[in-house]
């Protein structure tokens, strides 16, 4: 009867440690996870790069986790680091609709997730949301844009990933004051997934039923890059304005070369560095943080190009 | 026997269990709760238009003025309203002024003390009133879509409302009040009198 008793006792210690698949954290360093929506764009490389930084200047153990902007392979990721007993994510989603499962996870396991760039459409499992004012970066270039085309012409826009709601913050940006002035029309709104060679295929395919376009407004700087790429094969790279999103390095030294007209510089340095400092205050107990962050972002012009580095780093 | 009573339980569990996994809802009240959930944000900005902007706090657009040009930094972070981090500043400020100058995109005023703004009537765009007002919170909205709509609507109203009749009216060397949003950014403050998005414009006969 005891031996049963002591059995019983053993197959329940077992269970509940079972049940609980978080690995038993060794002495050492708390570790951060850094995952990221796709490493193959330099933005997001900085952006990875410089939450992990921050991270290890903090005392942590960092490591970057690359989703090739595939939800499931965000899944596992989350799977992977959950049991392997991280104690903060420092979040670029994918989607925003398709990552809050996977934040959800995150949250039932008691790892606090920080979004970086990208939100996800829930206030309930994130701890905070770190992301640039898309919206009024482009307002901002939207009035550069009028002013540029004296309030008239025909421009065409790319669009990036349409599951992503900074492509349409952008896009409203854009259009809240574009829209406002009829002699500006557009001729043909299309994604190119944020993508260079994405973006020049649509435009050179646009531009076969719309050859007498005036400027085209990109998304992103890759969707820039792009378009000037198939500007430049039809002849038209000086007649046609180039307007991108980001502050990428070529697009910066595009328009200290007069190729593009303006981009909007968003921070990844600035934005994953405030991700890991939240992380790093919340394992140090606070609690209390805004749901959701947004970072400046200002418009860089052919103008004002000296007064900015790429990525919203000093010059 | 025995059998017939075995199935009948089971019939019956079955039918339990069925009834209790399916839920069933008349089409038009789920069609009501997803409304529901809809952010309106024209009627939002209606509203808060319609029956907010009278008893709307505003500092004294004359003391504003000279405040920004002693010390924009201390003032603008005592005073102002900011959205995140943001080297930008929202105000609500209001004054009695002059007009001195019409132009195509704006109306130059002179306040007392010979200080200058720009009410604006062609580029009615950006945030300054939704976040100079403070009228709504950023960690309320689940998409921040919702949330820029608010500004979208807000400066709709301005722009059909607001700047027409003050535009058909006004006249240099008018005297008017004024109240509305200033957004400044502490980086690159104005040169010229800084630009004002209209909410109020009454003139005085």
């Amino acid at each position: 009867m005891r031996k049963r008793a002591v059995y019983l006792v053993t197959i329940l210690a077992l269970s509940f440690a079972g049940c609980n698949s978080r690995i038993d954290k060794a002495q050492g360093p708390k570790k951060m996870a850094v995952v990221i929506s796709t490493l193959n764009n330099p933005w997001f490389v900085v952006l990875g790069e410089s939450a992990a930084e921050r991270a290890r200047e903090l005392g942590y153990e960092a490591t970057i986790f690359d989703s090739q902007n595939n939800t499931s392979k965000e899944a596992e990721h989350f799977e992977n680091l959950i049991a392997a007993g991280f104690d903060a994510i420092l979040f670029n989603p994918t989607d925003s609709e398709g990552s809050v499962s996977n934040v959800k996870r995150a949250k039932q396991a008691n790892l606090p997730t920080f979004c970086m760039d990208r939100e996800i459409n829930s206030l309930e499992v994130a701890t905070s949301q770190i992301t640039s004012d898309n919206f009024s970066g482009c307002v901002a270039l939207g009035e550069y844009f009028v002013r540029k085309l004296n309030k008239k012409g025909k421009y065409v826009e790319l669009l990036g990933l349409v599951g992503d709601n900074n492509t349409w913050n952008r896009s409203k940006g854009f259009h809240s004051v574009v829209d406002h002035f009829p002699e500006l029309e557009m001729v043909a709104q299309q994604s190119a997934d944020f993508d260079r060679s994405k973006a020049m295929e649509v435009l050179e395919s646009v531009m076969q039923s719309n050859p007498d376009i005036d400027a085209v407004f990109c998304g992103n700087d890759a969707m820039a890059m792009g378009a000037y790429q198939a500007l430049v094969a039809a002849g038209k790279e000086d007649s046609v304005m180039v307007f991108g999103f980001d502050g990428a390095k070529d697009v910066m030294d595009a328009i200290q070369d007069k190729k593009i007209r303006a981009t909007a510089m968003q921070s990844p340095n600035q934005m994953a560095r405030t991700a890991a400092e939240m992380a790093d205050k919340f394992l140090k107990g606070k609690r209390d943080f805004s749901k959701k962050t947004p970072l400046q972002v200002k418009v860089v012009t052919q103008e004002n190009i000296d007064e900015f580095g790429a990525y919203g780093s000093d010059n | 026997m025995k059998k017939g009573i075995k199935y009948s339980i089971l019939v019956v569990i079955l039918g339990l269990a069925l009834y209790n996994s399916v839920n069933i809802e008349p089409l038009d009240q789920i069609k009501k709760s997803k409304s529901d959930l809809i952010f309106n944000a024209v009627s939002y900005a209606s509203d808060f238009m319609s029956n907010k902007i009278e008893t709307l706090p505003a500092i004294n657009a004359s003391d504003f003025l000279v405040n920004i040009s002693d010390d924009l930094d201390n003032y603008a972070e005592q005073k102002g309203r900011k959205l995140g981090i943001s080297d930008e500043y929202h105000f609500i400020i209001e004054g009695n002024a002059t007009i001195t100058a019409i132009e195509e995109e704006y109306v130059t005023v002179m306040l007392e003390g010979d200080k200058e703004l720009r009410i604006a009537t062609d580029f009615v765009f950006g945030n300054a009133i939704r976040d100079g007002s403070g009228m709504a919170n950023i960690d309320d909205y689940q998409n921040t879509m919702d949330f820029n709509s608010i500004s979208v609507e807000l400066n709709n109203i301005v722009r059909e409302t607001v700047v027409p009749p003050f535009k058909k009216k006004a006249k240099i060397g008018d005297a008017l009040y004024v109240k509305g949003a200033v957004t400044i950014d502490s980086t690159d403050p104005p040169l010229n009198g800084p630009k004002v998005i209209p909410l109020i414009i009454k003139f005085n006969d």
